[in-house]
């Protein structure tokens, strides 16, 4: 029945200082939001991350660190610093145990965006996301050695379409001197978004990559050594060595030991590494830098509730014949020093309220263009339990710092005479 | 409802004295000198007009009474209870059990209605709850028609009504249960003389039909005739 009394008290106080407290509230409503969005964002953004590539087993690659090799194949980071032998790729194409391979070939560009060499099985078995296979979001996967498939984010940015033809650069860079002007490449496919450094390349044959270096092995064209597309009809073009490989393997019990395998064979050195374990160490790295954000988000939120306070202590000062009459009509000082603390934590579940609305409804607006702009897929989705405890964590927050005039007002209502007004 | 504490205070249901003061002293400091008070006895539902200058202790016996101070000697029998042999706690529930209080001026809750102002003991304390005839809601109508109180008023926010209004609002609030004890402090000083004698009138003749004792403190002598009986506070101190 008290609880009933001071809670009915306490709202009628809130809605009778709506003016003032919605103000109060608007702040700690954004500061909120802040927080949320942000610990979503964070989540969502290391899911995607962390699922940059997945259903990939292992990736082989030259002898190199396991950063400098998922940054190269995967991110399109950085360098190779060597290649792998096609024999060796296929040994161990040829080996039974590993059920599918992936062939990457790096080293030149289109107009800055890297250019990989691959076969079918990138369309095949390339997985990001939670398992989601690549599809063409038009056009046909490339089949002739100078087919072209464009990355999703390429194709938006540049408005390339199927049909048109494109001149690939020698090497890296975003403006290159050396252009492979005898062999254009046709556009015959665009990738669906993923949102992975997968939208950011352009997808040729190792054929094709094999056919526009002819006649370039001194790293300049020799004019008239160069391939054009009429000689290249119907050669067979056979690469001598690729960048690395992604490995599918059905049975995962056997990852370890072939990762083991690949790293002693004998051939040449190479590399095979775990492309979870890589990304959650790059994570990791990168780790610092969000939770610092959140942290500082954190601080807002304090500032918005010392605000909150602010008010609080300043209305007091109106609140005191108010509480002269309840203290005389017979409340206790704890059910006076309750109505503090009720409207505070009102106030701060209104503002998660109001936080939780604004978030919902900005992501689901904000959602298809950040996919079409950024190819970042953010979806709703239910909170995880960590980012309910950070929500959570707001009305308790409140309920500390409510303390302080709730404390106050205990302490002079206790001492105070009939009909007396506390002084401030 | 905590009103437990108390029920066993007051197991005759109309005890005969509403207060019997003895050999009360207060001091604000210890070792301070001691503001003595009058030894004094009010009878149930009669009404006792206290008067003095500024100074003579007429706020503190008021808080005394009411539970709010402890006195430094001297007891306090309120309706048959020892008021200071009660918890700091259970005074709080006493008050809210067996006292309607009105006082000079910003008597109300701005931020409620007239009539949840009127209501509020009902929900401080069961008792008050119980004794109110009917339902709460239609005892506070009954006092509110009473103390003439427009019925277009009894729902909107208290802060627009006049004071002579919010007066009356208070005096139905201090009615409402039928309290043993109305303390009333200058209830009447804002107030002109047209209302100030409807206003006593009413309160009177209401706290007469529910048996409840109005102390009514006022500088007011001309106001003493009303009452049954007098009492002055001088303020003498030792």
């Amino acid at each position: 029945m008290k609880t009933h009394l001071a809670l009915s008290l306490a709202l009628a106080s809130l809605w009778h200082r709506r003016k003032v407290l919605a103000l109060v509230c608007l702040t700690l409503t954004l500061s909120v939001s802040l927080l949320l969005g942000i610990q979503y964002l964070r989540t969502e953004v290391k899911q995607s991350f962390t699922t940059t590539i997945s259903g990939t087993d292992l990736i082989v690659g030259a002898r190199s660190g396991q950063l400098n090799l998922l940054l190269y194949t995967v991110f399109h980071i950085g360098d190779a610093t060597n290649n792998i032998r096609w024999s060796t790729y296929q040994a161990l194409k040829n080996d039974s145990r590993l059920d599918w391979l992936i062939p990457i070939s790096l080293g030149d560009s289109y107009r800055g965006y890297r250019v990989v060499a691959t076969d079918e099985n990138f369309l095949k078995h390339f997985r990001y996301g939670r398992d989601l296979p690549l599809a063409l979001a038009e056009g046909i996967w490339f089949t002739g050695v100078f087919d072209v498939v464009l990355g999703a984010g390429v194709a938006r940015d540049l408005g390339h379409q199927t049909g048109e033809k494109l001149v690939l650069s020698h090497g890296g860079g975003r403006t290159s001197f050396s252009n492979h002007e005898d062999t254009p490449f046709t556009v015959t496919g665009v990738l669906e978004p993923t949102g992975t450094p997968v939208d950011q390349a352009v997808y040729i044959g190792l054929a094709g990559m094999e056919a526009m270096h002819v006649g370039w092995e001194s790293g300049v064209a020799i004019p008239g050594r160069t391939m054009t597309l009429e000689k290249a009809e119907g050669r067979d073009f056979v690469p001598e060595a690729i960048t690395a490989a992604f490995v599918g393997i059905d049975r995962k019990i056997l990852t370890f030991r072939l990762q083991r395998e690949i790293n002693q064979f004998a051939g040449e050195p190479l590399s095979a590494i775990l492309p979870g374990v890589a990304l959650s160490e790059l994570w990791r790295l990168m780790g610092q830098f969000e939770r610092a954000l959140l942290g500082i988000t954190g601080f807002v939120v304090i500032t918005s509730l010392i605000g909150l306070i602010a008010v609080l202590l300043t209305l007091q000062a109106q609140r005191a014949h108010e509480i002269a009459v309840l203290r005389a009509t017979g409340a206790s000082p704890a059910l006076i020093a309750s109505l503090y603390i009720i409207e505070c934590v009102s106030l701060a579940l209104l503002a998660c309220l109001l936080a939780l609305m604004i978030g919902a409804a900005g992501i689901s607006l904000a959602s298809p263009w950040l996919l079409t702009s950024y190819g970042l897929q953010i979806t709703l989705r239910p909170l995880t339990a960590p980012e309910w405890g950070l929500l959570a964590s707001v009305p308790v927050a409140a309920a500390l710092v409510s303390l302080i005039p709730a404390l106050s007002t205990w302490r002079q209502s206790k001492t105070l005479g009939f009909g007396e007004a506390a002084d401030q | 409802m905590t009103s437990k504490t108390d029920s066993g205070s007051n197991s005759s249901p109309f005890p005969e004295t509403a207060i019997e003061a003895h050999g009360l002293g207060f001091s604000w400091h210890p070792g301070q000198e001691t503001l003595s008070f009058p030894d004094f006895t009010l009878n149930r539902g009669e009404h006792l007009f206290l008067h003095g200058p500024s100074g003579s202790g007429k706020s503190t016996l008021l808080s005394l009474l009411a539970g709010m101070l402890r006195p430094g000697n001297g007891t306090i029998r309120v309706l048959g209870t020892d008021l200071y042999q009660l918890g700091a706690g259970a005074r709080d529930q006493f008050r809210a059990d067996h006292m309607g209080v009105i006082f000079q001026q910003f008597n109300l809750v701005p931020y409620l209605t007239t009539l949840a102002n009127v209501t509020l003991p009902c929900h401080l304390s069961a008792l008050r709850r119980d004794n109110a005839e009917l339902t709460v809601a239609d005892e506070a109508a009954g006092l509110l028609r009473a103390l003439a109180i427009p019925e277009d008023h009894w729902q909107r926010k208290v802060t627009k009504l006049s004071i002579g209004q919010q007066q009356r609002i208070a005096a139905a609030r201090a009615l409402i249960g039928a309290p043993g004890l109305i303390l009333a402090d200058e209830p009447t000083s804002a107030l002109d003389t047209d209302n100030r004698d409807r206003f006593l009138e009413l309160l009177l003749s209401l706290a007469h039909r529910h048996k409840t004792s109005v102390l009514f403190v006022s500088h007011d002598r001309s106001l003493a005739s009303h009452f049954h009986h007098q009492l002055e506070l001088r303020g003498s101190r030792g």
